[in-house]
């Protein structure tokens, strides 16, 4: 059920978005954006050659879920407008990612409602895994 | 002070590295990238189902705003152009595109990505133009020894020169 327009105020926080880190999914989003087919993304030891303990998610995925989070909230009366984040560690193969997010500004005019977000990604050990920000843009009627 | 940044990557800045030109995107490839993103939940249905009346209402399907319609292969330059010269098909080897010997690294990872997004969304049968330049070159020490942070960007325009997207990626070499 998207968020009711008229009752977003700072500090309301966004429905907890998750998704398995599993290459199930990973090979999925490779057959759709094929440059991220690298080997540290499908191959533990790869990865542990470049400095990780396992295989990673990809970084435009991790970036989409974002999408996926915001726009699970804001259903078709909302758009993305600007979405930035800083991945700090990636996702690795076998943990679960969780993301999430927190109005900090709310700004109305006329019919149209920006919203300035935090917006984050852990994983299932707590691990802060993307921090970032993002300011989507609201009309009440859109359909 | 050591450093990976040469002139002549400093002389790159902002220049053009690549220009890319969609073919028209189809539905399905909407309909697969959000099948991918959302699996295994059935994603929103104006990126899939044109009968839906919320699509209907939407003026047809809509792609989802991180959708990459270059991801697989370009009108222009084709597939054979595409393929780089000799020394220049590692991931991460940007400078190589404009002639440029690129910083020796072992592993490059994204650090940053930052996404801006216009009024005009992606439908099928639009025709996206894609320009990218490197903006920002910076370093700093790390686990892993002296990185190099490249700013590459990534501007998305319609068939109609109107702005659909600019993505920066922050890659971190090291």
């Amino acid at each position: 059920m998207p968020v009711d327009v008229g009752a977003i105020v700072p500090g309301m926080e966004l429905p907890v978005f998750e998704r398995e880190g599993s290459l199930l999914h990973w090979v999925r989003y490779a057959a759709v954006n094929p440059a991220h087919i690298v080997g540290h993304h499908f191959d533990d030891d790869v990865a542990r050659s470049e400095g990780f303990d396992a295989a990673f998610i990809m970084a435009p995925l991790e970036h989409a879920y974002l999408h996926v989070l915001l726009r699970n909230w804001m259903g078709r009366q909302g758009r993305v407008r600007r979405l930035d984040i800083r991945l700090r560690r990636p996702l690795l193969r076998g943990r679960t990612l969780r993301a999430g997010g927190k109005v900090v500004a709310v700004h109305r005019e006329g019919r149209s409602v920006l919203v300035t977000l935090d917006v984050w990604e852990t994983d299932d050990l707590g691990e802060l895994l993307a921090p970032g920000t993002a300011e989507v843009e609201l009309v009440a009627d859109r359909t | 002070m050591r450093t990976l940044i040469t002139d002549e990557m400093r002389a790159i800045v902002g220049v053009v590295m690549d220009e890319a030109t969609s073919y028209p995107i189809a539905a399905s490839d909407i309909r697969r990238w959000a099948l991918a993103v959302y699996h295994p939940e059935v994603p929103p249905p104006e990126f899939w189902d044109e009968d839906d009346p919320a699509t209907v209402a939407m003026g047809g399907i809509v792609a989802p705003d991180e959708f990459n319609p270059l991801a697989w292969i370009t009108k222009e330059p084709g597939p054979a152009r595409r393929s780089p010269p000799e020394g220049t098909h590692r991931v991460g080897a940007f400078e190589a595109a404009l002639g440029v010997e690129p910083p020796p690294f072992r592993a490059v990872l994204q650090g940053e990505i930052r996404a801006r997004y216009g009024e005009v969304r992606m439908r099928p049968g639009d025709v996206i133009r894609a320009t990218t330049r490197i903006t920002e070159y910076a370093e700093r020490e790390g686990r892993m020894g002296l990185q190099l942070y490249t700013t590459v960007s990534e501007e998305l325009t319609n068939q109609d020169g109107a702005w659909v997207k600019t993505v920066d990626t922050v890659f971190v070499r090291y």
